[in-house]
């Protein structure tokens, strides 16, 4: 079952356009002029339930206005959208019993009080009756390993206690679809990495399903199944992860360190990406050239080692966005 | 409702941790309240003689009372957290919970200002006594009068703030419009009572908001009786019903324009 539905989905915003100096902003003030910008400009998508799905693109390409437009917070310009059967712009506050929110860039704790006294407070926003709030409470507390700053006032939190406990207070009233706004944004890799680890298990023990936006490429690799990526407000790829790599893995990254110095004649498919001494690094695309026709071109011995690694992903999504580009 | 108390309650819970601000703001009350006490001291030149029917006593707690009111219920601070959100779009991080924006707002602000509401209180009376010498003709029923009228004159300036920082979704800054607001409550609502006007503009001020939100709690502590309780009380009810109902089309009609950046 789709629980977040997008068809034709539009937003464009009116922007004062200012010329420079005194004389243009005397001159917008008089006769002000505008010009439509299109932040999502027509996007389709589905997610079904228990989806982790990453939703990422570059700076300005429209994640965020779309998210928020699914959680009801901006009006679409045109299109239809639904998520878990309602429509957003009609009926946010039934809504927003059924979804949560997580903007990493933005805190919703009350920094003077305690993760706990938050907890209870998001628990009488959502409605939920006082004994049932307080077992959930204590479950989301064992389960997310809370115990150690619950009572600490979210003021003197670290950034990673602080996100852990941000996760937990939108997940108070159980919300079946959950969007992450870069949820990892700052944080240094073992806090990151707890963090993936405690959107997984409530991904898992909850089924919820996670619409996840975040430019840390790690972040998608190790949580989302399928990647909708997003430039200029147009969806450029809507895949599986594993089509993804698949697809454009065709490029492979050879290392090799040799006894002896060798020119390498330019040829279709290799890259010479650096050459240090006796060390080669080389770009190999496999669609015109397999492994062993390069190491054909050496004498295997005056090879000392190898190292044979896939393009990063983030040079993958990278490329994907500077093709769109083109 | 029970949601509008835990904003309310939290952010009690959270003004706690201003009371030293709270306390050396006091200062400037009482500083302003010298300052009155020498001005109608020097210009009642008998302490028997009456204006407008307020004896200098009189004088002394109606401006305590309309003091307490502007000091408390100021909210430029509140003011310009609605327009930063309105205009930065951190408003979108309030209106996407279960419950009315407008609502959040109000009692979030009530919960702010409680704390220094009752120092505030406290500390007039205190003060008051030792410059007056004396109270004025109070009873049970007046002092709880008062105080609920106060109350409700702090949710009439709190929605009138509300209102004004939601302009902001329709012009640049709405700041300035505060300014004036509260400037017209200063000079003409909280230092002299109505009744010092010429005539002529005395039928204008009962109806404005200067009515509601300090003449009237300051006239009822000073001169108490069933009828202008009711009168007043009545006249609040009516502003609150009339502004929350003004706030809440501005917001609905307001939100639509919205334009947020994405992240």
């Amino acid at each position: 079952m789709a629980v977040i539905e997008a068809k034709g989905l539009k937003k464009e915003f009116k922007v004062k356009v200012k010329e420079k100096g005194i004389k243009g902003s005397l001159k917008s003030i008089l006769r002000p002029k505008y010009k439509i910008v299109k932040a999502v400009n027509g996007i389709d998508f589905n997610v079904e339930e228990g989806e982790i799905i990453a939703f990422i693109g570059p700076n300005g390409a429209g994640k965020s206005t779309t998210i928020k437009m699914l959680t009801g917070i901006l009006y679409p310009s045109s299109g239809e959208m639904k998520v878990l059967d309602i429509d957003p712009t009609k009926n946010r506050k039934k809504l927003a019993y059924k979804i949560g929110t997580v903007f990493g860039q933005k805190e919703q704790l009350w920094m003077h009080l305690t993760p706990y006294d938050n907890f209870k407070f998001f628990s009488a926003i959502y409605d939920i009756p006082e004994k049932e709030a307080e077992e959930r409470i204590e479950n989301f507390i064992k389960v997310f390993e809370l115990e150690k700053f619950v009572n600490t006032p979210v003021r003197n939190l670290s950034l990673g206690q602080r996100i852990r406990a941000e996760i937990v207070a939108s997940l108070i009233h159980e919300p079946k679809v959950l969007f992450l706004d870069e949820p990892t944004i700052g944080l240094d890799p073992i806090v990151k990495d707890n963090i993936r680890k405690l959107i997984k298990k409530m991904n898992k023990e909850l089924n919820t399903t996670i619409l996840l936006t975040s430019h840390d490429v790690s972040d998608i690799e190790k949580l989302c199944k399928r990647v909708i990526i997003i430039n200029n407000g147009e969806i450029v790829l809507d895949d599986s992860m594993q089509n993804l790599k698949y697809n454009y893995l065709n490029k492979k990254i050879l290392e090799l360190r040799l006894k002896d110095k060798i020119n390498f004649e330019k040829e279709e498919g290799i890259d010479v990406i650096k050459e240090k001494g006796t060390n080669l690094k080389l770009e190999l695309d496999t669609r015109i050239k397999s492994i062993s026709d390069v190491l054909k071109l050496i004498d295997p011995e005056n090879i000392i080692d190898i190292n044979i690694s896939n393009t990063p992903l983030e040079e993958i999504i990278s490329d994907i966005y500077k093709e769109e580009r083109k | 409702m029970r949601k509008y108390l835990y904003i309310y309650k939290s952010e009690v819970i959270s003004s706690l941790s201003y009371v030293l601000n709270i306390v050396i703001g006091i200062f400037s009350y009482l500083l302003l309240i010298f300052i009155f006490f020498n001005l109608w001291n020097y210009i009642y030149s008998d302490s028997s003689d009456t204006i407008n029917g307020y004896t200098i006593g009189d004088m002394i707690w109606y401006i305590s009372i309309t003091e307490i009111l502007w000091s408390v219920a100021g909210g430029r601070k509140f003011c310009r957290k609605i327009c930063d959100d309105v205009r930065s779009g951190n408003i979108t991080y309030n209106i996407n919970k279960p419950y009315s924006y407008i609502g959040y707002l109000l009692s979030s602000h009530l919960g702010e200002v409680t704390i220094k509401f009752i120092i505030y209180f406290i500390s007039a009376i205190i003060v008051g006594f030792i410059f007056v010498g004396s109270f004025p003709e109070i009873t049970a029923l007046s002092i709880i009068g008062t105080i609920i009228s106060m109350i409700l004159a702090i949710i009439i300036n709190s929605l009138f703030i509300i209102f004004i920082g939601l302009v902001s979704f329709y012009i640049e800054d709405a700041n300035p419009l505060y300014w004036l607001y509260s400037k017209f409550l200063l000079v003409v609502g909280t230092l002299f009572p109505i009744e010092i006007f010429p005539e002529g503009i005395q039928g204008f001020l009962k109806l404005s908001p200067i009515y509601v939100i300090t003449y009237g709690p300051a006239k009822l502590f000073v001169d108490f009786s069933v009828e202008k309780f009711l009168n007043i009380i009545i006249a609040q009810i009516i502003y609150i019903g009339i502004s929350f109902g003004l706030c809440k089309i501005l917001y609905k009609k307001g939100v639509r324009k919205l334009n947020v950046n994405g992240g």
